[in-house]
Parts: structure tokens; sequence; C-alpha cells
């Protein structure tokens, strides 16, 4: 292990405290939420209120108890913007750690072992993995979610099928720098066999580069998801999920409806960013 | 290299036969009948046969791959090179994928040299001293664009540069309806207008790519400049440049050298982005009315084209498969520390 | 490395800024006589028996290509921003007069004389001949001019044909007399006789181009008509067609109505709806179609933009399966008809551009009477109602999770996605489980018309582009096996088939009439379906394009249109 000091810049703290306020609105967003998210209102498509009057709102809500106000405004469903916007933390949280839990574990084992036996089977193996790597993501996931179904379950699979081979690389090539390491002879030499030696001590080694990569394909799996949405094969409605209220939102752009996209938008764009923040300090501070 | 390059070729080949197996089953596998489209005003069930048999749909699964591979009634066979006729159109699906593909890659080369044009030299700049201002307006730039929806963005381009500055053209596609397209030789618009001669329709075409390369080479560039910073920063410290430094080799050479070390991995980036953006390129390709093989594919997905399905996805596997050879190759190209 | 992209680099700003700074005069359109208008889709083939011939952007290039023997004539007493059809008038198009022997059952046809194809063929018997023995070969992947000619009951268009090729060539029953004179004989009598015959799937083709266009293997030309032209009668000519991006129409001179005043007709393929929008709004297109309500309300505020629209055949309503329970019982539809929030619909999903659909005829359409008296109402209703069948709390239906999953065209997002979140809304307060599950166009129509096994579903696809209440009753509502065609609800009543069985071959206009109405009525009580809304099928247009008229297929005859000049 080096000595290096662990250095923490400006960009590293806002990037930690947004992935704070992520989680932890992912698991209390529910509680904070003023509206149900799914349940449609009778004011469609209005404004949220100007920001000079918010103070007097917040007073009025919190101090005397009146009905809150449609904070970022309503969508042309009549769904409280806010609501969503919060609701749509879990969700999104969900997909993406889910699809990329599996393939991680999926990508990181199979890389391990794809890297530490090296035979015809595993080349050829590594090969068709090269394959699934060349396939257009997009088109893949459109047609697996799609026609398979827009349900959660599809949409996190099509992501582990398509992300797997990203891991699963990264692993190898660690692995491969790794085997002809000392430690490793040293445990050869005391017996113990190629199996428990891969799983003992070259994986917890080659994690490193499949860690930073996972903070990363958070991020895009949200944009993934995002983009999944906007050709009609995102998430059913009404769940709250950003990518398809940035979707639905964004043809109203033109009709000068900004808030039924931005908010959500900034919000994928903040989460996204604050993991790639937490992806490079990884990086940065990981011992190579 | 000759070695190298047969190994490779070879490698594809077997990928390829996999990927053909793989595509055409999976396709089948999809919960859903594509003969209704063809029944559509008619539902009976002599018309449901009619159309399945003129779909080749009645025979088993096994008969139909044949019938892929080898030809049929239908078309001659993938290994003649026929994709079969698209159930939609009636047309060759190679003939689409040969009209709409070329539209794709105009956009996204464009995208790319406008993307790497910009972040190459920003990312120099970011690295050239390291924990400096512009080192880290660069790195939080790149972060930056790097997490955006392109299509969002795209959005926004034209509403502010179209409708509300009135600067830029609008989506309607590569060229102005009221223009008559140069004739089509290479499907690139671009290319085919400096063929037939026609500079004002180059003009053009450029003139009406400007916002869909923008919005991508915006999203592009995030990566793009973070590879470029990082892998110069880290071999501007590497033990050989600084033993280079100290032996008293000219600065100018050492930062070639660097240069070069660094620049190969951000060309794998860039191909492995470029693969990704065939079919990946599909949310800007909509937004501005660009009628490219992104498009193509997910009418052909909505619509259960097998036949154009199966073509799409084969096609850009086996650019993407290309281009990854290619990129290996121009890596040993530039990384003097590897020999093919 | 670096310098040479640098120096590219460079260029391209270079470029760029000139371009911005030469480029930025927006052209104005509409000089020249051509206009552009903006398209969802251009169309994807042209062939009546093609695979595409169900997508409506392909049926309007059709109907502007080709010509039918006969057509309704334009309603002249009700003159709205949109000219409608007059539904009890025929006028003669490529057939100048016609004669009906009814004791034989035979249709005499007179010809116009002097009608030149755009290929410069003259229009003889031969090309209508060609015409229906085409629709008879059942070559083409869809067999529309069968279906529709069997619709007709024309002697001979059975179900045989498809499955006896012995039975695909045409006898005498579509005969040539002379020159300009053909004789067609029906097989029983039938009053959808004309109005089949106006519509886009029997147009007639021009014999001697679509000839020349054929080969051995592909003798009827589908490959030609499907990819690269449509030989016709029309009032225009195909220029220019690229698939997926733009289909260029230019008037034939030689129409035997007169030049059209509209010259050249770009359709420009634009997938987005708001980009349609914007791009009508900054006066670069001229006509648009296809937005939302929203968008074409915005759009109408435009200066120099005018959005016109018609209450025509394009509407909105529940489908609930008769095969699936609990939809089999009647109280159970009553208490979801009691749910649905009409007034948000019609206020917030279609922006005051439509009414409540009270039948289960568009209302246009002639043939029958139909009121849908809504005797239910209220989710305290809906609730009432299922405590009376044992349902009483939300727990109870959760058995039937599945039935409830309320399926729309995802194509159609934009504007069914919050009319189904907002009948969501409301039947969940009544208790019933509903999530809603949008499904691609392909799936939806798999499911609807083949399996049939569409639960649940909020449809606004359906018109019967034969106009009359009594096909609308043989398309959706009789049973399979009494000549129900495309009867996804499963709906069968055995009172309702033998009704529709005499009104079918009825020769006494008010009888036929009085019967069909009969029938909807039975509908109406048995909530075959619960029609919710009508809306109305609107253009954007530049304020000096005048002259829209609506047809059944609700696509634009260019012909009918003139531009002012500026």
């Amino acid at each position: 292990m080096s000595d290096k000091k662990i250095k923490i810049s400006l960009l590293d703290i806002f990037g930690f405290i947004i992935t704070g306020a992520v989680i932890f609105l992912a698991i209390f967003g529910e509680f904070i939420v003023p509206y149900d998210p799914t349940m449609v209102t009778n004011t469609v498509s209005k404004g949220p209120p100007p920001f000079s009057s918010w103070p007097s709102l917040l007073w009025d809500v919190f101090v005397n108890d009146l009905p809150s106000p449609h904070w970022f405004g309503t969508d042309s469903s009549g769904l409280d913007v806010f609501s969503r916007t919060i609701a749509a933390v879990r969700t999104d949280l969900i997909i993406a750690f889910s699809a990329n839990i599996i393939s991680a574990s999926l990508g990181v084992f199979l890389g391990v072992i794809l890297g530490y036996f090296r035979n015809i089977l595993t080349e050829a193996l590594l090969r068709l993995f090269d394959l699934l790597q060349s396939f257009p993501v997009f088109i893949t996931a459109m047609i697996l979610v799609a026609l398979a179904g827009r349900t959660w379950v599809n949409i996190i699979l099509a992501m582990s099928l398509l992300y797997t081979p990203i891991y699963l690389r990264l692993t190898r090539t660690e692995v491969l720098s790794l085997v002809n390491r000392g430690f490793i002879y040293a445990s050869r030499v005391s017996g113990k066999t190629e199996f428990y030696i891969a799983i003992r001590h070259i994986l917890p080694n080659a994690l490193g580069p499949s860690l930073v990569q996972f903070s990363i394909t958070i991020g895009f799996a949200i944009l993934l998801t995002a983009g999944l949405s906007f050709v009609g094969a995102g998430v059913r409605p009404p769940t709250p999920e950003w990518g398809s209220m940035i979707a639905s939102g964004a043809g109203q752009l033109v009709l000068g409806d900004w808030w039924p996209s931005v908010f959500p938008g900034v919000a994928t764009s903040l989460t996204v960013f604050a993991f790639a923040v937490c992806g490079n300090f990884i990086e940065k501070n990981y011992d190579r | 290299m000759w070695k190298f390059l047969i190994k490779r070729l070879l490698l594809a080949l077997f990928q390829i036969t996999f990927l053909v197996i793989a595509v055409f089953f999976l396709i089948r596998l999809l919960p859903a009948d594509p003969v209704s489209r063809f029944v559509g005003m008619n539902a009976s069930k002599e018309a449901y046969l009619q159309a399945e048999m003129s779909l080749g749909l009645d025979r088993s699964i096994g008969k139909q791959f044949q019938g892929f591979l080898l030809g049929d009634k239908n078309s001659l066979g993938l290994i003649s090179g026929d994709l079969g006729k698209s159930w939609v159109s009636g047309e060759e699906v190679t003939q689409e994928i040969k009209k709409f593909l070329p539209v794709t890659l105009e956009l996204i080369t464009l995208a790319f040299i406008f993307a790497a044009g910009i972040s190459i030299p920003v990312g120099l700049w970011g690295a050239a001293n390291p924990g400096g201002i512009a080192d880290k307006g660069t790195m939080v730039y790149s972060l930056f664009a790097g997490s955006q929806p392109e299509f969002s963005w795209g959005i926004l381009f034209i509403f502010i540069f179209f409708v509300y500055f009135g600067i830029a053209p609008g989506p309607l596609g590569r060229l102005s309806p009221l223009t008559e397209a140069p004739i089509v030789i290479t499907g690139a618009i671009t290319i085919d207008a400096i063929l037939a001669g026609r500079f004002d329709i180059l003009l053009e075409a450029l003139w009406y790519l400007t916002l869909p390369v923008l919005t991508l080479a915006f999203v592009l560039s995030g990566p793009i400049i973070k590879m470029v910073r990082e892998n110069l920063i880290q071999a501007l410290q590497a033990d050989y440049i600084l033993y280079a430094r100290a032996s008293g080799i000219s600065s100018m050479r050492v930062a070639r050298d660097a240069l070069r070390v660094s620049i190969s991995p951000t060309i794998t980036l860039i191909g492995i982005l470029f693969g990704y953006m065939i079919g990946g390129a599909v949310l800007i390709e909509r937004i501005f009315s660009i009628s490219g093989i992104g498009q193509y594919s997910i009418n052909s997905i909505l619509a259960f084209d097998y036949p154009a399905i199966q073509g799409v996805v084969l096609t850009i596997s086996s650019i993407t498969l290309l281009i990854f050879l290619i990129v290996d190759i121009l890596h040993a190209l530039v990384d003097p520390r590897i020999k093919l | 490395m670096r310098k040479i992209n640098t120096q590219i680099y460079q260029l391209l700003m270079f470029l760029i800024f000139s371009f911005l700074s030469s480029c930025s005069v927006q052209q104005d359109t509409n000089t020249k006589d051509s206009i552009i208008y903006l398209t969802q889709d251009v169309p994807v083939g042209l062939n009546n028996d093609g695979p595409a011939a169900s997508i409506p952007e392909s049926q309007i290039g059709i109907v502007n290509l080709q010509d039918a023997l006969i057509d309704y004539a334009i309603d002249t007493d009700n003159i709205g921003e949109v000219r409608s059809l007059n539904f009890e008038k025929f006028e003669g198009r490529l057939a100048k007069e016609w004669f009906f022997d009814k004791k034989n059952l035979t249709w005499t046809f007179k010809l116009r004389e002097n009608v030149i194809s755009c290929a410069g063929n003259e229009l003889t018997a031969d090309d209508i001949i060609y015409t229906f023995a085409r629709a008879k070969s059942v070559t083409g992947a869809a067999p529309i001019g069968w279906f529709l000619s069997s619709v007709a009951s024309i002697k001979g268009f059975d179900n045989e044909v498809l499955s006896n090729p012995g039975a695909r060539k045409l006898g005498d029953e579509v005969k040539k007399i002379d020159r300009y004179t053909v004789e067609i004989k029906q097989s029983a009598p039938n009053k959808l006789f004309l109005p089949a015959l106006s519509t886009f799937g029997i147009r007639v083709f021009d014999s001697i181009e679509a000839k020349k266009n054929s080969s051995e293997e592909d003798p009827w030309s589908h490959n030609y008509i499907n990819n690269i032209s449509l030989p016709g009668f029309g009032p225009y000519c195909l220029e220019s067609w690229s698939k997926g991006n733009e289909f260029i129409i230019k008037a034939n001179k030689n129409y035997y109505r007169g030049e059209p005043r509209i010259k050249r007709v770009i359709f420009k393929r634009i997938p987005q709806s708001s980009n349609r929008f914007i791009i009508m709004r900054m006066h670069q297109a001229d006509i648009a179609y296809g937005l939302t309500p929203r968008e074409f309300n915005k759009l109408s505020e435009f200066n120099g933009i005018k959005v016109v629209g018609i209450t025509g055949n394009q509407n909105l309503f529940l489908h609930m399966n008769f095969k699936t329970p609990p939809f089999n019982n009647l109280n159970i539809r009553r208490a979801v008809a009691a749910t649905i929030p009409y007034k948000w619909i019609i206020k917030n999903g279609y922006f005051n551009q439509a009414s409540i659909w009270r039948s289960l005829v568009p209302s246009r359409y002639p043939g029958a009477e139909s009121k849908f008296d809504l005797k239910w109402n209220g989710i305290d209703k809906a609730k009432e109602i299922l405590n009376s069948e044992g349902y009483f709390s939300p727990e109870d239906l959760l058995v039937y999770k599945d039935s409830f999953k309320l399926s729309y065209v995802s194509e159609k997002e934009d504007i069914l996605a919050p009319i189904a979140t907002a009948i969501r809304t409301e039947m969940r307060k009544a208790g019933f489980p509903v999530e809603l599950d949008p499904i691609p166009l392909t799936q939806y129509g798999d499911r609807q018309l083949v399996k049939r096994d569409l639960p649940f579903a909020i449809n606004s696809e359906e018109k019967p582009i034969v106009v009359d209440a009594g096909y609308a009753v043989q398309l959706f509502f009789a049973s399979a096996d009494a000549g129900g065609v495309n009867n996804m609800v499963n709906y069968s009543n055995r009172k309702v088939d033998g009704l529709w069985a005499k009104a079918r071959v009825s020769e006494d206009e008010e009888e036929r009439f009085k019967l069909i109405t009969e029938i909807y009525q039975y509908l109406e009580e048995d909530i075959a379906w619960l029609p919710i809304a009508e809306y109305k099928t609107r253009w954007g247009a530049k304020e000096n394009i005048n002259g829209f008229v609506w047809y059944p297929d609700n696509g634009i005859r260019f012909f009918d249109l003139s531009m002012d000049s500026k």
C-alpha cells in the first residue's frame, strides 16, 4: 500500500454531498413528497411558482399548514413534477445499481476465470463476450425491452447483458498483470488449489478498475434508461423515472413548458456527474 | 503484421458466424407475431395463413434458418450477401442499409472529427500544467459533458439556435426540402455533393449538420478530454520520459513521444465510442429528423421486421468488429512500445 | 498529430462561423407553387395489396396518385373550416356514369374517355379488369383489394380465393363490354358496394404501365409498386421518392378534372411532433399533420398560420375483452364506465378539441342511429356496483390483476399517456388494480386482431374505412362465425348476428336503417365498447392555403387545395 495522502478537492466534496443526498432520497424520498407521484391532478401543465414567492409559500406550508403548491409545476398529465423528481431517485438507482451489480459480479467472476485459466475454451468464451461488446448497445437494449415488455426487470437484464463484457475485459486485463506476481507463486508453492488462488488472491486484487468503472457505468445506465424512454422503450408510465420524465417533457419545451423536463434533467445531470466525480476520486486514490 | 492480421480476420469470421446464429434465433424468441401487420384489415384465419405463408413463417425454424443462410424463394441467402426483403416496405434490406448507413456514418464521422479536434487540444492544455485552473476547468467540463443526456441538449439547441435566435437551420434533415439532393453515389450527402461538383450543396449540407454535429460532439468531448488529459499526465510522469528528460533530449522530442504514447488509448476510446455511436446516434437522428441507420433499426424493431432487424444488427456489429481491428492496428502504429 | 487536429479544428470552426453569418437568412417556402407537407413518415409503400398498405401515411400516397371509379360528392351544405363529404351522394370519377340491374345484381360502369395517366396511357376497360384481376390474384402480402371486394359482395371474391389457388383467376364477374364499358356482378345484394369502391383499396391501375414493370416472378408488379412508383390516373404523378425521408409528387397535367392548383407537393418526414410544430411555427413548411392537440392550439396563435379541423371519424374508446374475466360481467363493465373521467379527458387530454362520444358510430357516418347513455357515473357509483357484485375492497379484485393491464399504442404516448394515467388514477380510486401497459403498434395489432387476447385497452385507431354503420357492425361486433372480421373484444350476441344477417342483404334503405339501429341498441346495452371521446382531425397550414376536405381515411387530397398568392 502506498503512503500517499488522500487528497480531497472541493469538487470531490461536492460529489460526495450529491451522492449522499441521492442515496438519502432513494431511501426516504417517499416520506418527503407532497403528492402521490402517479395520481393525476386537475392542474395540467402548470408552471412552478416564481422563486421569489417560495419563502412565503414555504411559510404557508410549514407554519400555516396549507396544502403544498406544485413546487416544480405539473406535467402534461397533471402529475406533480416535484414529487416525481424525488420519487424517481429510487427507480433510477434501483435500475442502475441492479444492472451494475449483476454485470459487475458476473463480469468480474468471468474475468478472473478467463484471465487465470487460459485455454482454448476460455479464449473462445472471451471472444464471444467481445462479440457481445460489438452489438449495438442501444438497438439491442431496444429489442430486448420493447419486445419483451417494458418492465424494470427487462430493462435491468438488458443492461446487465450489455455491461458484463466491460467488467470482464477490465478484470481480465488486471488478472493478466497479476498472475506472474510473486505472491501468486508463493501460494501455489504452498499447495493451494488453483481455484482457491484465483478466488482468494487474484479476485480481491483485480477489483480496482471495476470499482472505478462501477461508478461511471451507474451514470451510463441512467442515461441509457433515459434514452430508451425517448424512443418508447423505457419504464411504463406513470412510474416516476427521470429518463421518461425528460423524454415526455422534451416535446413540451417548444411550447414553452420547460419545467417537466428541466428539473428531472438537472437531477439526472447532477447524479450522473456526482457518480462520475466519485469514480474519479476512487481512480485518483486507488493504489495501482 | 500479416500473421496478426490473418489471425484477427479468422477470429472475426468466427465471431460473425456466431453473431448470425445468435441474432437469428434471438429475434425469434421474442414474444410477438409479425404476421399481424399483414392482416390489418381482415383478421380471418385464411388471411392469416396466407400472410404467414408469404413470409415463409409457416416453415420450421430450422428450415427458416436454412433459407436465411442459403436462400429460399424470397432471397438468395446470406451466403450470397442477400439479407432478404423488408417486411414493411418490400425492399431489399441490403439496399435500405446502403441508403441509411452512410447517413449515420457521415453524421458521426463529422461529430468525431469535431469532438477530437476540440478535445485533444483542450486535454493537452489541461495536462500541460496539472492542478492549474485550466486543468481543473477542463476536468469539470469533461465530467459534466460526459454525463449529459444528448437528446435534451439537442432539443435545447434547436430551441435556442433555431427558434429563439433564428441563426441555425430547422430540424428538417440533411438539406432544405426545396433543394434537390445530388445524385446518390456514396449516400453521404457531403461527399456526393463534392463528387457532383456542387459546393453550394456541400455548404448547405454542412450547415444543416451543424447542430446535430455540435450536440454529439459536446457529449463525446467529455470522455475524450478526460482520456487525453489523464494519459498525458501519466505519460509525462512515466520513467522513460523522466529518463529522456534527464538525458537531455530536446523537450519538443519528449513532448512528441509523450503525446504519441498518450494518444493510443485515446484512439481505442474513440474507436469504441464510434462503434457505439453507429447505433447510439439514433436519438440525435430522431431529434434532427435525419433518416439514418439508427432510425431505420428502431422502426424495424417496432414493426417486427425480422429481415431488417437481422440485417441491421449484423451490419452494425460487423462494422464495430472491423473498427476494433483497425483500432488495434492504429494502436500499434502510434505507440512505439507495441510491435505487431 | 496535434498539428493536424488543430488545423482541422480551425478549418471547421471557420466553416461553421462563415455559415452562421452567410446562411442565417431563413428561406421562405411556398414560392414556385411547391408546398411542403410535414408528416410523421412518408409513404412506406404504394401498393394497396402490399405490406405497408395499412399504414395511413402510405394510403395518402395512394389516394393522390390513383383515382377511384366513383367517390362521394363534397358536401356543399355545411361549409366549415374543413369541408366534409356528402355520404348520401356518389359522383363519377373515372366512371362517367353507372347503372345497377337489380334483377341480375349487375353494375355497369361507363368510363370517361380521354383520361390520360401519368405515363401517357388512356384509361380503358382493360385497366378495370386488370385492377380486379390483380386483387383476386391475392399475390400481395396483404390482400386488401380482395378483402374490400368481398365486403362489397363482388361475385367470386370469397374466402375460397385464399384457400384455393384455383379460384384466384378473374372470371366473368368483371367483364369488358367495350373499350369504355365494364360490368361487375355481385353475389348478393349489398349496400356496401359503392362505398367500398371509393376506398383506397380499390383504385384503378394504369395496366399498360404496370405490366411494363412486371417480371416473371412478379407478374403483378408488386416490387415496382412497393418501391418505385404507382401507375395510375390520379391528379398527381410521382416525381421522386426516398423512403424514410422525402416523397415528392407533381401535378398531372392531363388530369381529367383539370390540372391541380398546387403544382408540386414535397412530403417531408419529421418524426417528432414537436419538430413539426416548430418548423410550421417558423414558417418553413406549409401544412403539418399529426401534432398533439396542445401543439395545434398553440400553433393557431402564430401569425400567418391557421389550424383547421373537423370531427370526422377519429375517436377514443375503452376496449374490454369479453373473454377475459371480469369483463364478461356486465356490472363490472358498468362500474368501469362509471369511473371514466370524461371531462378531464376532453379538457386536459384533448384541450377541448374533442367531445364526449355518446354513440358507437362516428357521428358523421350514415346507416344507423346510436345513442350511448351514460347511466352510471362517479367513483361512488362504481364502488356501489362493485359492492353489489361482492367486491368490497381493492384486494378482492387483485385476482384479476392481469386483466386490468391497460394497454395502448406506445407510438401514441404523447397523447394517450396522460389520458391513460387519468383513467388509471380514477379507476384506482374505485379499487381497480389498474396498471398501464403501452406496447408498440405492431404488437398491439397482433394481440388485438390475431390473438384477440388483449384484455383491456384504450384505442384511438379504429375508423371503419367503408363509411357505413353496418360495415362497422360487420367489422367489429358480429361474431366470428357470423362473418365478423375484426371483433377484437370477442363480443358475441346471437341477436346482433341475426339482425346483421338480415341487414346485410337488405335492399330496402329504411328497413336496413332500422335493423342496424336495433343492433346498436344491443351494443349500447351490453357496452360492447365503452365510447369516450370523438376528437377532431386537424391540420396546421399557412393562412393562404384553402380548400381542405376531410375524407374517411384522413388523408389530404392535394387536388382539393388552393393557394392564394400572397
